[in-house]
């Protein structure tokens, strides 16, 4: 293949031949004497290779030269340990063998001399003789492919495949050279979708179960099947039922030829054209490995990475499809400054004297506690971090937040154990034995984690414990689900605790002062106002109170506000209880949420998760940024914008759009004496702006990202479009404090990551080159957290007028970035609400009909989507819809109560 | 023996004298281009022609493999799916942009023997002076419309 990809990136093609190293191996590497191969044996008489040392490992021969794998090894494997390669095009490293192509088939000799078989499929054996290049081989290899190719259209030319194509590639190395087919090959379905983004070409598969093996074992979706005999097999759906798991663009990966194609990137690239960045996903928190593919300054496709540690190799739908906004045309190109009310293109010189010399006069007139600063966590450690360094010290302020910030109760130190949620997809042990989700969907807002929590709960008997209002996804795998009543998760939660506390009181690990604070949570309690089945909290409470390692992960949703506290404190009771105080967890969802916090763009933290009061790291901190930082505690983010306009009098905004979140905020923002937008795209915000400051996004500028469970990544600049006069972040705030009189020492942004590393003592070390392409976490241990202890929970009353909002996110929104991929807009959810069957029935609608959702705060119209998972008596309305401000109906609180009447008449 | 050096000098002379004399009652060889007509050998190659079938649709499908073969660089392609209701070429991929600087090409003729379909071939235009650099890359619509179509399809 030829290859002119610029050596920048490392060559990642992962052939399925040569699979991963850290793919199918049943034991870890370095097990003792399962890591080296004997060197002797190279002769043509094959050496009986000694017994090995350890009694788990099997020593065989191979062409003559001896090898010795762990018990349980395939052929396959055990042969590429030694180099050599066996051609396969239905075994893959992730998924269970089924030796149906046959290409793969050795000479391993048995009682009855030597027999073929296939590689893929048998395990090694004591003393095995295995050959792989004998004249028999060679001819069922070829004649393998000569049937293979019969029916095989000659597409290559025009196949996205061609040259990456394992089916090429064997073809020249093993395949006939001629064709005997005189007849007319076959015909079947070529340019089928079997999703908005999936191209199948029935021509051209191979049918080797790949894409079926995929669906069926890590998405638990067999949503594609086969159909028909011999040679007239085809993959297929099923009528009428498009494949709509949220990772099912993986199979494209693995699909041994060019039958699944990414409809996103159809045409756009040859893998002999393209640069390969190995960079990371944006999208959710999980931030997932990925490799970014580029020609001529844009992005062509992605494709999945392996990291072991965070995505095994997968990637969801949107992080794979989702990526028109980097190139899009509506991209801000030159800095904007509002002049006679219009906001007109201007130098970045103008631009910047502007925003300095306004922010300099208000500080002189209103003080630096009038400014506040708006980061956000879609944005790299590198940009946040200098954020709040500008406002912390150059302005002098703590006014400085993020979206789901100091606003929710979090906890400093993200998930413990991503790859112990991984671990029972490799071998038999569940390092995680039960896990309770608490207002997490992880289908909808963390994709990855879904397909390995499935994989933990099929091959490692993980439990699930499901906590959240609506019937999510996984509660199909029948561990214990808890639907209560929006807002009352704090009180059914110490009812767990309650309920647990009985469970472990003889092999005790309780605190001794435990009953008094659960007392409240009777049983009465948690049936009437949490309205859930005591039995099921029961079930919970056994499972967690039997667990050896339980993980308990919380979200953003019933994190929020004053009640969110009280669900975290109830959390930290029922982890006390239950013996897995260690192994709390909240997850924020966006890419950077763990980033931000570590970064300090919190109004009452300094970073590296210190209070405002650590004398020490605020010495270390003026001596490197050369100047005072402010001590007041600042505002919040929803504090700012409530307070826009009025106490507060600037806001300079990164990457966040609040406008468009409720019209209250966006009424406020526009009552800002001098509002600064610094984003890709004029949103919402920025079109209220004084001045608009255009930047790059995590695909044209280095940056490091903080994945969920601390993982530090690199997402190194991919392209950067010629034209654009837009500049990082990093850069526009670097030559802003310039401006505002302070000093940075920064040459590029690996000094600001530099610069993180020394002064975050989680961080130490972390620098550009150390983080590599799979990233480092950082040790939870470097921060000094108090010792979790009992916490009172008090539950807020919980009116029953109307219908409560469930909120949460869906993965297919209208966020800002997802709207401007057009394939993808007919999965999205739309502008909708989701109403449990028996209301629809009630009021007499069905999915589609117009709904006026009102509260005290304002009123939506919604198009209706009876979906039995809600809950009966609440309703679904996530985040960022298109046109849908939720925030319209909140106001405040976490969880809103509305009434709904049916609206105008529908077209439908 | 002076004469026999006479006679031997005058036979070569005449010998000399013959060739002139033939020579100048041949056809001259000269061609006044650009008044006459050059006469091309069959296999001579020059501008790059993109082309089409008998019935209008474009040979080329987009498939980048000249991009690949050429030496130079010299062929920029970016291809796109057909849609059925207006159809450029007769599959489901054709080339959007397709772009030949001139300036770069060597004419190897690599980028004829790769493609597939037998769309780009180079042709018997050979006076390609320009005055702008830009004037020298030609793209698609140059390449699919040449002045007079001079193409000839080698076997091999
Ligand atoms: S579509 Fe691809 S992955 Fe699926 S069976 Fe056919 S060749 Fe295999
Ligand atoms: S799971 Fe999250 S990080 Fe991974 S690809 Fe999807 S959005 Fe991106
Ligand atoms: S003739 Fe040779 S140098 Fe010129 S475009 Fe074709 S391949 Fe490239
Ligand atoms: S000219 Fe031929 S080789 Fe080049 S892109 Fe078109 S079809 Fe492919
Ligand atoms: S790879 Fe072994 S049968 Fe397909």
């Amino acid at each position: 293949m030829s290859d002119k990809a610029s050596g920048k990136a490392p060559e990642m093609k992962h052939s399925p031949g040569q699979p991963a190293p850290t793919g199918k191996e049943p034991l870890p590497a370095n097990k003792p004497g399962g890591a080296s191969a004997p060197g002797a044996g190279g002769g043509a008489v094959p050496a009986k290779p000694e017994a090995p040392a350890n009694p788990n490992d099997v020593s065989l021969t191979i062409d003559g030269r001896s090898v010795t794998v762990p018990k349980g090894t395939l052929v396959v494997d055990a042969a590429q340990k030694l180099g050599i390669e066996i051609p396969v095009f239905c075994s893959h490293p992730k998924l269970d063998p089924v030796a149906c192509c046959r290409m793969c088939l050795v000479e391993i000799s048995g009682p009855r001399g030597p027999m073929l078989q296939t590689a893929c499929s048998v395990p090694v054996a004591p003393d095995m003789v295995v050959s792989t290049e004998t004249e028999q081989v060679r001819a069922v290899q070829e004649a393998n492919l000569a049937f293979m190719l019969l029916n095989h259209p000659l597409d290559c030319p025009i196949c996205d495949k061609g040259g990456e194509c394992p089916l090429q590639d064997q073809t020249m190395r093993y395949g006939p050279g001629i064709s005997q087919l005189v007849e007319p090959k076959r015909h079947k379905n070529k340019q089928y979708l079997i999703s908005d983004t999936i191209v199948l070409d029935q021509e051209r598969c191979v049918v080797c179960w790949r894409c079926i093996r995929y669906l069926e074992e890590w998405e638990d979706k067999p949503q594609l099947g086969l159909f028909e005999r011999g040679g007239a097999t085809l993959i297929d759906i099923q009528p009428g039922k498009p494949v709509d798991a949220k990772t099912g663009g993986n199979i494209i990966d693995i699909c041994p030829v060019g039958a699944l194609t990414n409809r996103v990137a159809r045409f756009a690239y040859r893998p002999w054209e393209i640069d390969r960045t190995p960079s990371i996903c944006t999208h959710c928190s999980i931030g997932c490995n990925l490799r970014m593919d580029s020609r001529t300054h844009s992005v062509r496709r992605i494709v999945g990475r392996e990291n072991m540690a965070v995505n095994d190799q997968w990637l969801c739908d949107k992080g794979r499809f989702a990526h028109g906004w980097i190139n899009d045309a509506q991209r801000l190109q030159t800095p904007l400054v509002r002049k006679n009310g219009n906001l007109v293109a201007a130098s970045w010189s103008e631009a910047l004297e502007v925003v300095a010399s306004k922010l300099q006069s208000i500080k002189k007139t209103s003080g630096a506690e009038s400014i506040g600063a708006i980061g956000s966590a879609k944005l790299s450690n590198e940009s946040n971090y200098l954020l709040q360094r500008l406002f912390r010290s150059t302005i002098g302020t703590n006014n400085i937040d993020h979206r789901a910030g100091a606003d929710v109760a979090a906890l400093p130190t993200g998930l413990p154990a991503l790859v112990d949620l991984m671990k029972p997809q490799y071998g038999p042990d569940p390092k995680a034995d039960v896990v309770m989700l608490v207002g997490v969907d992880p289908s909808e807002e963390l994709p990855i984690l879904d397909v390995h929590l499935k994989r933990a709960v099929r091959r490692g008997k993980t439990q699930l414990i499901i906590v959240h209002p609506r019937k999510v996804e996984l509660t199909r795998y029948n561990g214990p689900y808890l639907g209560c009543r929006p807002g009352s998760e704090a009180l059914l939660i110490n009812g767990i605790a309650k309920l647990a506390l009985k469970q472990v009181q003889n092999s005790h690990t309780a605190p001794a002062d435990a009953a008094g604070f659960v007392a409240d949570a009777t049983k009465e309690a948690l049936r009437t106002v949490c309205g859930v089945d005591v039995d099921e909290a029961k079930r919970a409470a056994e499972l967690l109170a039997k667990a050896k390692n339980a993980v308990i992960i919380y979200g953003p949703m019933v994190a929020q506000g004053e009640q969110g506290k009280q669900v975290r404190n109830a959390l930290t009771n029922l982890a006390l209880i239950t013996g897995h105080g260690s192994r709390l967890a909240y997850v924020g969802l966006e890419a950077n949420s763990q980033g931000c916090r570590d970064v300090g763009l919190l109004p009452n933290a300094l970073p590296g998760h210190a209070p405002l009061s650590d004398e020490k790291l605020r010495k270390t901190l003026e001596k490197t940024w050369g100047g005072p930082i402010a001590t007041k505690a600042g505002k919040s983010y929803s504090q700012m914008l409530d307070g826009a306009g009025s106490d507060l009098k600037a806001l300079y905004i990164m990457g966040a759009n609040p406008a468009s979140e409720r019209p209250a905020w966006a009424a406020k923002l526009d009552a800002l004496d001098f509002l600064v937008v610094q984003d890709l795209f004029l949103t919402e915000t920025a079109q209220l702006a004084d001045v608009v400051l255009p930047a790059v996004s995590w695909a044209e500028e280095d940056g490091t990202f903080t994945n969920l469970e601390r993982r530090v990544q690199r997402a190194p600049k991919a392209v950067r479009s010629p034209d654009s006069k837009a500049a990082s972040d990093w850069m526009i705030l670097d030559h802003l404090a310039a401006r505002l009189g302070a000093q940075w020492p920064f040459a590029n942004v690996h000094g600001v990551t530099a610069e993180i590393a020394k002064v975050i003592p989680a961080y130490h070390g972390l620098t550009w080159d150390a983080l590599g392409d799979q990233g480092v976490q950082w040790d939870a241990a470097a921060i000094t957290r108090a010792k979790p202890t009992m916490q009172p929970v008090t539950q807020e009353t919980i009116s029953t007028d109307g219908y409560s909002v469930i909120g949460g996110t869906v993965l297919y929104d209208d966020g800002d970035l997802f709207a401007k991929t057009p394939l993808m807009q007919n999965m999205a959810f739309g502008a909708a609400v989701g109403i449990n069957p028996a209301d629809a029935a009630k009021m007499g609608i069905e999915t589609g009909s117009l709904l006026k959702v009102s509260s005290a705060q304002g009123e939506l119209i919604l198009a209706a989507r009876v979906d039995p998972s809600v809950r009966a008596g609440s309703v679904w309305i996530p985040e960022s819809l298109p046109n849908a401000p939720v925030g319209a109906l909140r106001n405040g609180a976490a969880v809103p109560h509305v009434e709904i009447t049916p609206g105008p008449k529908s077209a439908a | 023996m002076a004469s026999n050096g006479f006679f031997r000098g005058a036979i070569e002379i005449a010998r000399a004298m013959g060739v002139t004399l033939t020579a100048l009652t041949r056809k001259p060889v000269t061609i006044q281009y650009p008044f006459e007509p050059v006469s091309i050998y069959p296999r001579f190659r020059g501008r790059h022609e993109l082309r089409r079938y008998a019935s209008g649709l474009e040979r080329c499908i987009g498939c980048m493999l000249c991009e690949a073969a050429c030496p130079t660089g010299a062929i920029y392609v970016e291809a796109e799916e057909n849609d059925p209701a207006n159809r450029h070429s007769p599959g489901e991929r054709y080339a959007k942009v397709y772009e030949v600087n001139l300036l770069r090409c060597v004419f190897c003729g690599d980028c004829e023997e790769a493609c597939p379909v037998e769309a780009i071939v180079l042709g018997h235009e050979f006076a390609l002076a320009a005055y702008s650099r830009r004037d020298l890359i030609l793209e698609k619509e140059a390449l699919l419309n040449p002045s007079e179509p001079m193409v000839v399809i080698r076997p091999e």
